[in-house]
This record gives C-alpha cells, sequence and structure tokens, in this order.
C-alpha cells in the first residue's frame, strides 16, 4: 500500500483528500505546516507527497519543495504541489516544475477533481521506479 | 446579453489562433469563422524581445488585423469566462455569449516564474504578451544601468542582446547549465554563440544557479549560488512557459501531463466539438511520442493547420513536435532542428554524426560571404536523419528549414547524399563542398567504421 503524506494548512482539505485516498487503497498522513511535513517525511517516509504553498508564510511550500531535494537529499521523491495561489493573487505569470528553481514534479492548480486527482496520483506512483525491501 | 452564432469559434487571436482561423476559413469557405480574444492588439510573439532595440516600439510588433477582413472571419474584443460544451456556446465577461458548431481553444501561455526567494519584489519582470506591459517596462528601462537576466535560452540571449542595443549598461545573463542554448545545440554551437555574446559586451555567468533576489521593496542584487553578488536595477526572466488553461479547465475540458489540453492527433480536445492547437495544447515529440514541453509559434501554427482543416472531418495528423529553433546574434546565426548529438545519446540512439563547414558563397572571396559549419545526426542502422544544427551567415535560419523537412519525411544519408541542389556564386555555397551534402557524406563515412 503507497503511502502518500498531504502537507497543507486547510484541515478540511486534509480531511477530503484523506477520505478520497484512504478509499481508493492508500495510507494517508497529513501535516498542517512545512516543519511539520518535514519531519513525517523524514519518519513517515511517504511514497508520494502532495504539498500546498500558502501556509505560515506565502510561499512556505516552496522553501519545503527545496529542502526535501536539497537538504534531505530525496530526490526521487515524488512531490505534486497544489496551491490556489495563482488565483488568490491573481499574478498574470505561472509557477510550473522546473528542475532548478521549483523541484517538483507536477503543478495542479486548486481545485481539483477527484477523478483526476486520483488519476494523476496513480500515473505519478506509477512512473516512479519500484522499490524493494 | 446578446447571443450570437458563429459555425467556427477560435478562443484566442495569436499564432495558433489566427492560423486556425484562417485555416477554418480556407478548408471549409461555407462556413463561419469568429475570433475572440482578449487583446486589442496582437504582437507577434517572437519579436518580442526585438521591442526594447531594433524594432523600437511595440505598436511596431503587431499582427495586422487586416488578414481578418481578406479571410471573412470576424473579431470579437473579449475575454471567454468558460465554455458550455453541453450547450454549444461560449460565455463571454459582461454576460453575451456566442453559439458554435465548432470550437477551437487557442489560448496560448503564459511566463514561467521561478519561485526564487524575492521574486515577487519590483523590477523583476515575467514577460506578458501584453502592449501596456511592454511599453512599461521599455520605459523602466530606461532607468536601468544593471539588468540580469535569468536563463540563457533564446528568449534570454535575444533580451539580452536587445537590452543591450536599447542601451543598458551591463546585461548580464545567470544560466544553470555549463553554457548557454544548451538546451537546443550541442556543446561546440554553444560556445560559439557565447563567444559571439561576450565580444558584443554581455556577461555570462553560466553553471550557476540564482539564490534570492535581495533589496528591500526594490530588487537591488542578485544572489548567487557561488557566493557571488550581482548588482541589478532589474530582472528579466526567461525560463520559458506555461500553457494557459485556467478556462479550459474550469469548462472541464481534460489535462494532459504536462498540465496542457489534451488533445489527440487530429488535436481534438476531450469533447468532441472542441479542438485545441498552440501553447495550450498538448505536445508529443515526433521521436518516439513522448510528452513535449516544446512551446514555438512556428509549432502552433503548424498544429492550427492541423486543427483548422480537421473541424468538419478528419484531414490532417500531427506526427509529432520536432523541435525547429533559430536565432541571431548581430550577423551571426545559429538553427537547429531534431536531436543534437547529446539528445540523441540521451534518448538512447546508435547514431553518426556528419559534420562540414565553409563559405557560402564560392569562391569563398565573393562579396557576403559568410562561414557556415553544419552538423547532422544520423541514425547508424537505417542513415534516417535525426537532427541537424548549423551556425554561421543567416542563410542557416532558411537552411534549417530544408533539413526540418528531411527529418519530417525520414530522409536518409543517401538521398541527402545525392541532393540535386542549385547553386550560384553569389548565392550559395560550391556545389562540391555544398556543407549538407557534404555532412551527409562525412556521415556515410563513419557508418563503415
Amino acid at each position: 500500500m503507497a503511502k502518500i503524506l498531504i502537507i497543507d494548512d486547510d484541515p478540511d482539505l486534509i480531511d477530503t483528500y484523506l477520505i478520497i485516498l484512504t478509499n481508493n487503497g492508500y495510507e494517508v498522513s497529513s501535516a498542517l505546516n512545512g516543519e511539520e511535513g518535514l519531519v513525517k517525511i523524514k519518519n513517515d517516509k511517504p511514497d508520494l507527497v502532495v504539498l500546498d504553498v500558502m501556509m505560515n508564510t506565502d510561499y512556505e511550500g516552496f522553501d519545503v519543495a527545496r529542502k526535501i531535494r536539497e537538504d534531505m537529499k530525496l530526490l526521487k521523491l515524488p512531490i505534486i504541489m497544489l496551491s490556489g495561489i495563482h488565483e488568490v493573487k491573481k499574478v498574470r505569470y505561472r509557477f510550473a516544475p522546473d528542475e532548478t528553481y521549483l523541484p517538483v514534479d507536477i503543478w495542479l492548480d486548486k481545485p481539483i477533481e477527484p477523478d483526476v486527482f486520483l488519476e494523476i496520483i496513480r500515473t505519478t506512483l506509477s512512473d516512479m521506479p519500484q522499490q524493494t525491501g | 446579453m446578446a447571443t450570437e452564432k458563429s459555425d467556427v469559434v477560435v478562443l484566442g487571436g495569436s499564432a495558433a489562433g489566427l492560423t486556425a482561423a484562417i485555416t477554418a476559413h480556407r478548408q471549409y469557405p461555407e462556413k463561419s469563422v469568429v475570433i475572440i480574444r482578449k487583446e486589442a492588439k496582437v504582437l507577434i510573439p517572437c519579436g518580442i524581445p526585438y521591442i526594447f532595440g531594433t524594432v523600437g516600439t511595440p505598436e511596431k510588433n503587431l499582427v495586422s488585423d487586416a488578414v481578418l477582413d481578406k479571410n471573412k472571419i470576424k473579431l470579437i474584443v473579449s475575454e471567454a469566462e468558460k465554455i458550455d460544451t453541453e450547450n454549444k456556446t461560449v460565455k463571454l465577461a459582461g454576460g453575451d455569449e456566442v453559439v458554435y458548431e465548432k470550437l477551437i481553444v487557442a489560448t496560448g501561455s503564459l511566463p514561467a516564474m521561478p519561485p526564487i526567494p524575492g521574486f515577487d519584489k519590483e523590477n523583476v519582470w515575467a514577460i506578458h504578451k501584453d502592449v501596456e506591459f511592454l511599453r512599461g517596462i521599455q520605459n523602466k528601462l530606461k532607468d536601468v544601468k544593471n539588468l540580469v537576466i535569468v536563463g540563457g535560452g533564446f528568449i534570454g540571449i535575444e533580451f539580452a542582446d536587445e537590452c543591450k542595443k536599447a542601451g543598458v549598461e551591463n546585461v548580464t545573463i545567470v544560466e544553470f547549465l555549463p553554457h548557454c542554448l544548451m538546451l537546443a545545440f550541442d556543446e561546440e554551437f554553444a560556445v560559439e554563440a557565447e563567444k559571439i555574446m561576450t565580444e558584443r559586451g554581455i556577461k555570462l555567468m553560466t553553471g550557476v544557479k540564482v539564490q534570492e533576489f535581495a533589496g528591500d521593496k526594490k530588487v537591488t542584487s542578485v544572489k548567487l549560488g557561488n557566493g557571488e553578488e550581482l548588482k541589478a536595477d532589474a530582472v528579466i526572466m526567461g525560463i520559458g512557459a506555461v500553457a494557459n488553461v485556467k478556462m479550459a479547465k474550469k469548462s472541464g475540458l481534460k489535462l494532459g501531463p504536462t498540465g496542457a489540453i489534451a488533445v489527440n492527433r487530429y488535436l481534438a480536445a476531450s469533447d468532441p466539438d472542441v479542438f485545441a492547437c498552440g501553447d495550450c495544447a498538448e505536445k508529443i515529440s515526433f521521436f518516439g511520442g513522448r510528452p513535449s514541453p516544446l512551446k514555438l509559434a512556428s509549432i502552433a501554427t503548424s498544429e492550427a493547420r492541423i486543427a483548422g482543416a480537421n473541424l468538419f472531418g478528419l484531414r490532417r495528423e500531427n506526427i509529432g513536435t520536432i523541435g525547429v529553433w533559430g536565432t541571431a546574434i548581430g550577423d551571426f546565426a545559429l538553427s537547429c532542428a531534431g536531436l543534437t548529438e547529446s539528445m540523441a545519446k540521451q534518448a538512447g540512439y546508435d547514431f553518426v554524426i556528419g559534420e562540414a563547414e565553409g563559405p557560402n558563397r564560392h569562391p569563398g572571396t565573393m562579396p557576403g560571404a559568410k562561414n557556415i559549419k553544419v552538423k547532422l545526426t544520423f541514425e547508424r542502422r537505417t542513415g534516417v536523419l535525426l537532427g541537424a544544427q548549423m551556425m554561421g551567415g543567416s542563410v542557416v535560419g532558411e537552411l534549417i528549414n530544408v533539413m526540418s523537412a528531411c527529418i519530417q519525411k525520414k530522409m536518409t544519408i543517401d538521398d541527402i547524399a545525392v541532393f540535386q541542389i542549385g547553386t550560384h556564386p553569389a548565392l550559395t555555397a560550391s556545389p562540391i563542398a555544398y556543407q549538407v551534402v557534404n555532412a551527409a557524406e562525412m556521415a556515410f563515412m563513419k557508418t563503415k567504421k
């Protein structure tokens, strides 16, 4: 059973994801901010992280992504960034996965349809090399 | 609230939208065609860097609307807010509606913003395709002495050269890869381009990452990963673009693996009466069919000619993105099509390389002679052309399109070696030393090793 960690400051949203994902056979844990999320990544060793951007600070999720890759050296842990920042800040540009400056695998704008979200989780996990041991 | 009807409705009026509308008219002249676009004036996308130097103003870089009348295309300037696919209706800002029989979504892309700490400071610019925005930047550039450009791809180097021309004293490109242009060219081509850029007064910082945009409210410096700090009155982001799919997503159209609108080989989207093309649509590579992130106006127009033709019956098929580029730094031009040597290696091809170099006139003492270097990559066993790179005189900007056609038609070493070429002392290289032909011959020799 694949383990998914959701890092998002919205408890209602976490509950929603939790129901969707557990109903589909995933083991789900959650964190309400980046700091807590990084601890859970270290301890729980999730197979995939769903990461919000705007939490304690407007750009907290960006820092968390960088820390996962640069400090924790988890280069292959799939990160799906799921955020409403484009809509909230009404910006005319877009953030997007970038190996150098935004080291996540997929960017998704909130809100997202549950079936689309599940399909992306499934595809992302199936694209990962199989772990043994 | 007014309701209008049109057989074909195209959302977006830039390269893809306009070409799709013209194609729809040419293929189905009995059908009415409407373009809905939010911009009063449409910029020529590839011409945007040249606004700052060579061309001079955004107004001199506009797509003429005369082509709309000529092709009987009606223009509605308004923002499309949602597509009601069930009732085949586009809802516009302000409440008006347009009912369609077939719809083409060509909403383009938005600039990518890397979330480097400090990216939201004043004078850190992602380039929008918007006349007012660009005029604003042009005015601000008059007070800029130190400009940093993040990204050494085509956009980055073109902006650098044009801003230098516009009088900015210190222009620095910061590129994370070991050289500029490395996502499009092999190292020896990138190194030549860098030499020319340096000669033209552009400072290059390669193999280094931007760590932070520093300053109070406004950017004053750029901190780099190697500990250096560059003074900066302004920063231009040149790291690419992201599909503009907000409305498509809201309307229930399926998105694909790169976040663009999912389309099939006929450019049909997930709704049977909706097509998508250009930067907002998913692309697959010509080489192997994997998702491709490339976004170019030339790809957009090719796709638009497919989407426009397929509206009322499938006539054209998308064979995937080859990736054909050209650029110029002063009178030095570079161009490429398909796979470079390093891309072929990475993709796992067994390949041979053929190279040839020489003047583009004969004899080389003829007026206007420039050196041209050609590098061709062929699959070893079949001899099929995988890619071409060229640099030197400006003719390589057109010659690469010939090579793209060769790639598209899967031509081989032998096909190219026996090209029937037309030559003239004042116009071309010698028929004995014609670079493309000779490069194929050189590759042939390597297949025998």
